[in-house]
């Protein structure tokens, strides 16, 4: 059975170093040929704004990673889902739950 | 069709930091979904169960309890319990013991457990998948 991995991303590109790291891995899995989804939450989603400098999503994004941001945290932000980079969906926080219960590889960051 | 058990841990405090209301959150999705939930709580979120959690007001800003309406971690753990028990689902929850003596909140609210890592293991060994959310 193909695995599939779903990340949640709650911590934010621009001064959570580790971060980089994280996509990194997340980027590896893509490469090899694994279903990956990320859901940016909390500040995280920052980063889904459109016109963001962010080599690390541009190319996740490239190879097939499918992105999500939490409703809530966009907008608890002020952020609109007019202001999303078109690649990146708004998404309910039930996507994690779902992904569970398909068996996914659920991982927290 | 058979009732899926997800299992959390979870190990950040009350009223401190963003990932305890986005954890609450998952577990209030967990029941929407049918879910049946089992709980390990350890270093500082084995106080998100203590009983003697108070509102308060905020003099600052001039409102009392009422007005402030504090949230409290204790009565959101209530409301998933009484949400699991309208929905026909069981949600368990296991405090580490170690923790919640080295912090004193022995008290926990009706419905949560006293326990030990070997929980956690229980729990992850029976269930058809498991979140681990770590505090960084």
């Amino acid at each position: 059975m193909m695995q599939d991995y779903f990340f949640i991303q709650s911590q934010e590109q621009f001064t959570d170093v580790r971060t980089r790291s994280q996509y990194d891995l997340a980027l590896s899995l893509a490469k090899s040929g694994k279903a990956v989804s990320i859901l940016l939450v909390q500040n995280a989603v920052l980063s889904a704004r459109k016109k963001v400098d962010s080599p690390n999503v541009d190319a996740l994004l490239s190879h097939a990673v499918k992105i999500y941001a939490d409703s809530l945290s966009l907008q608890q932000r002020e952020i609109s889902p007019q202001q999303l980079n078109t690649s990146i969906k708004p998404a309910q926080l039930d996507i994690v739950i779902s992904a569970m219960l398909n068996g996914d590889k659920v991982i927290w960051w | 069709m058979e009732t899926k058990k997800l299992t959390f841990a979870f190990m950040d405090p009350p009223f401190e930091n963003e990932r305890t209301i986005t954890f609450f959150r998952i577990l209030d999705a967990a029941l929407d979904q049918g879910a049946d939930i089992q709980v390990f709580a350890y270093e500082g979120a084995a106080a998100l169960a203590f009983s003697l959690q108070k509102a308060h007001g905020n003099s600052v800003h001039h409102r009392d309890e009422v007005q402030e309406a504090h949230p409290l971690t204790k009565d959101w753990i209530a409301a998933l319990q009484n949400k699991a028990k309208q929905l026909g689902v069981n949600l368990e929850w296991v405090n580490c013991g170690l923790c919640v003596d080295e912090r004193g909140v022995n008290a926990s609210i009706p419905g949560c457990k006293r326990g030990s890592p070997a929980d956690l293991w229980r729990y992850a060994s029976e269930s058809f998948n498991t979140l681990v959310i770590g505090t960084r």
